[in-house]
């Protein structure tokens, strides 16, 4: 696993030097925490991406939220919540989840602008996001799409975390306890109404707090062993 | 702010003082929160957290101790948390997080750069306890005011007129001897009729006695010549309040600049109590127990029409307590009618709360009989007949019989002045704590009908030992200790003093009787004769024994708690309920919560204050 680690920044920087010059350039060229890190002093950004499906390749991204962690605390400044610009009709039900209209769409941004403000955010960071599939495969495949090709993101995954510690123990469990909501109410942690990019990042980096707190001892645990 | 945060921006907005804001405010202070998750024994504020903040229990649940480790309250959802707002009491508390806690926290420097425009958010987060109560009570009686019957009457109706004047140029003596002549306290200068200006009774100490001027100055020299005036057709409420502000109590009412009265505070207060007056000037005329009874039944209306019309506790106690005092004088007077003239002098005394004139509608009876010394055999089954009239009659009126027997009725209390004496003596001079407790009721005791001057002689002499009893005092003050005011609350309990919880406040014993209580002590260390608590207050304010800033304060507890009270009631009332003093905290909004909190703990101080004295 050690190796895999050392992994990301020797990665990090050979994806720097083929990267074009521009906000993927830039994103790498801040190096991630170190991953013997206690997690409370590294800087993280959780992040939440609506998407019309779950195949990167079919579906597309409608709206990206997310807001920073910083010295142990989310801070609600940080907050971003962006609607992007998708071709063709939204299906009824993506309408209903995300609470975003055609109309709201066609307000929105361009995924570029919306991919390079996030990158912008991330550098240096740590990506914090429940169930990692979804953002790491739309977030590489548009990074293919705008800049030729997929750079690294450290990612620390919420839903993994709760996983780990489920599966160590000898009870079967149902996958939906895995879910954002349902792991929040375990936690006691308040319920948010709200179904959208950037109050489920929040709600994820809430979620990831408890969790912290839940699995460390005197002190909090170091980033390799949360890391994906 | 992102919309999504919404949800956020919503329960920062319903936190009070934040519930006071406009939301474009409350916006740019979510904008500025930061979330925190405190483990379970964790310290708060955290140790990385150097600078003044505020924090807001979104869940979880932490308490408040002091140095010493003993409990000063908790927190739990919704709570706010002041203390760590000044950096000199981070090391005066310590917080121990009882529940794994998610709090929102905003730096105190920001916030009050935010809310600068509105300063009573900054205060209710930078204010002491007392503070905050004072300006709770300012509010409320600012409101009360709008309701009040003042709003509906004209300056004109309650004005005072013609108006004694003198003619400018005449002495301050002249002046004076007006005033004197006429027992009344200002007095209108004019020239030609048209008004010039005006002096007061403190005008003539102040700018003339204690400044050493001759009393044949004209008086042109000491009057107020700007002078503030109303007209006729102004509101009395509109009246009352330029005299509060500008704290007044005599203005002159101006028509097209001819004096046509004036018009002092106490006329517009006077007009307040009308219709208590009404009741009782009816109860006075009644001719039979059933009319007696019938006017009793709409003593829960009376105290509803006291709230409405905005009055405060003490303004309900006053109204309520003045009806059960007409009915009882009713009754010993068609007693009298019955069983004849009063073979010997003799007073009908109250005691407890309507002694003090803090009834609401239906208190029970506590009543006693001081007869002259020459008391024999042969009259003693007239005093008998007429206790047992009046507090049947009582009892009928709905002044339930008292459970302790503190009645006429009871021999032990019908008695003669002099028994009555010997039994002040022994709880003053051989005080046993159980004894008084039971007691401590005749230390309120207030005549109602009859010969005065028996109560007066006895409550003289018993003023004179009391000052002097320490170990009467020290008795009187352990058991006025026994009733504690609670911490506050806990999510949907009431929290008690050694950390357990309950479903209910009470008011009158977790609030009120601990403030009566206290008062009581300073009246008999200071040899005051007043029985009521707010007056008790007012004179013990600056002695020995209490404090004036000890006093305002224990002023604005009691107003607030007792308010509270009579609107619960004034609710029960409006429900057809029997009226009670238990609250549940599911009552009681996030604000009215606050501001009890406040008022425990001006109650807490000062019990803490008088335990340490003796």
């Amino acid at each position: 696993m050690l190796h895999h680690l050392f992994g990301y920044e020797a990665k990090r920087k050979r994806s720097l030097r083929k990267a074009p010059d521009g906000a993927l350039k830039e994103f790498l060229s801040v190096p991630f925490p170190a991953v013997q890190e206690r997690v409370d002093n590294i800087p993280i950004l959780a992040v939440d991406f609506e998407t019309t499906g779950l195949s990167p390749v079919k579906d597309q991204i409608l709206s990206i939220g997310y807001i920073g962690i910083e010295n142990n605390e989310i801070r609600l400044a940080s907050a971003c919540h962006k609607v992007i610009q998708t071709r063709g009709k939204l299906a009824e039900e993506n309408v209903v989840i995300h609470q975003i209209t055609d109309d709201a769409k066609f307000q929105g941004e361009s995924l570029q602008d919306a991919v390079e403000d996030l990158l912008q955010a991330l550098a240096g960071k740590v990506m914090l996001v429940h169930y990692a599939r979804i953002e790491k495969s739309f977030l590489e495949k548009a990074c293919l799409q705008l800049y030729g090709m997929t750079p690294v993101f450290p990612i620390i995954d919420t839903l993994m975390i709760a996983k780990r510690r489920l599966d160590k123990r000898s009870v079967a469990y149902d996958p939906s306890e895995l879910r954002l909501f349902t792991l929040r109410d375990r936690y006691a942690l308040p319920r948010y109404n709200a179904h959208n990019a950037l109050s489920d990042a929040l709600a994820t980096a809430e979620l990831f707090f408890a969790e912290v707190a839940k699995m460390s001892g005197r002190s909090s645990p170091a980033l390799k062993s949360v890391l994906l | 702010m992102e919309i999504e945060l919404k949800e956020i921006r919503d329960f920062l907005a319903s936190i009070p003082p934040f519930d006071r804001l406009p939301m474009p405010l409350v916006e740019k202070l979510t904008h500025e929160t930061s979330i925190r998750y405190i483990r379970r024994g964790l310290p708060l504020p955290p140790v990385d957290v150097t600078q003044d903040r505020l924090y807001l229990i979104r869940k979880g649940a932490l308490s408040l101790q002091s140095t010493q480790g003993k409990l000063l309250g908790k927190l739990s959802e919704g709570d706010i948390c002041t203390v760590f707002c000044m950096s000199g009491n981070h090391d005066k508390f310590i917080v121990d997080v009882e529940e794994d806690t998610l709090v929102y926290t905003i730096p105190c420097e920001i916030l009050y750069e935010i809310v600068h425009d509105h300063p009573t958010v900054a205060d209710f987060i930078r204010k002491t306890a007392s503070q905050r109560l004072k300006d709770a009570v300012n509010t409320m009686m600012n409101e009360a005011a709008l309701t009040s019957p003042l709003m509906h009457t004209s300056t004109q109706e309650l004005m005072h007129s013609p108006v004694v004047s003198v003619a400018a140029g005449s002495s301050i003596y002249d002046a004076a001897r007006s005033m004197a002549d006429n027992g009344i306290s200002s007095l209108m200068i004019t020239d030609n009729d048209k008004p010039v200006g005006i002096v007061t009774n403190s005008d003539i100490l102040q700018r003339c006695v204690a400044a050493r001027l001759s009393t044949d100055s004209p008086i042109d020299d000491i009057m107020t010549k700007k002078m503030l005036s109303v007209t006729s057709d102004s509101s009395a409420y509109d009246t009352l309040m330029i005299m509060t502000r500008k704290h007044i109590h005599h203005l002159p009412v101006i028509d097209d600049g001819r004096l046509s009265g004036i018009i002092t505070v106490t006329d517009l207060i006077r007009q307040e109590g009308r219709n208590s007056a009404y009741l009782t000037s009816a109860i006075r005329k009644a001719d039979s127990i059933g009319a007696l009874i019938e006017y009793s039944a709409t003593i829960p209306q009376l105290q509803l029409q006291l709230v409405k019309m905005g009055g405060t506790s003490e303004h309900v106690g006053k109204g309520i307590t003045a009806v059960a005092t007409a009915i009882t004088c009713r009754l010993i007077e068609l007693a009298e009618a019955e069983l004849g003239p009063a073979p010997l002098p003799y007073a009908w005394v109250a005691a407890g709360s309507q002694a003090r004139r803090e009834q609401t509608s239906h208190s029970d009876q506590d009543n006693g009989l001081i007869i002259s010394n020459e008391l024999s055999d042969k009259e003693r089954p007239w005093f008998e007949a007429l206790a047992r009239y009046v507090c049947d009659g009582l009892d009928a009126c709905g002044y339930v019989y008292c459970p302790g027997h503190i009645m006429a009725t009871n021999p032990k209390w019908r008695q003669t002045e002099s028994v009555w004496r010997n039994y002040f003596n022994t709880w003053i001079n051989q005080p046993e704590p159980e004894a008084l407790m039971h007691s401590s009721i005749f230390f309120d005791l207030r005549t109602i009908h009859g010969d005065k001057s028996l109560l007066e002689r006895i409550r003289k002499e018993m003023l004179q030992q009391t000052r002097k009893s320490t170990l009467f005092l020290a008795h009187l003050t352990t058991n006025a200790m026994k009733l504690r005011p609670p911490l506050g609350f806990f999510r949907d309990f009431v929290l008690i003093h050694d950390g357990e919880h309950n479903d209910t406040l009470d008011l009158k014993h977790n609030g009120i009787a601990p403030i009566v209580d206290l008062a009581r002590i300073y009246a008999l260390t200071e040899g005051i004769s007043e029985v009521n608590t707010a007056k008790r207050l007012k004179q013990a304010a600056g002695s020995a024994s209490l404090s004036k800033e000890g006093s305002a304060n224990l002023l604005d507890a009691l107003i607030f708690i007792g308010t509270l009270r009579t609107q619960h009631q004034a609710k029960q009332i409006t429900n057809g309920l029997d009226i009670d003093n238990f609250m549940s905290p599911v009552e009681i909004s996030r604000l009215e919560r606050e501001h009890l909190k406040d008022a425990f703990k001006v109650i807490q101080t000062m019990q803490a204050t008088l335990e340490r004295r003796r």
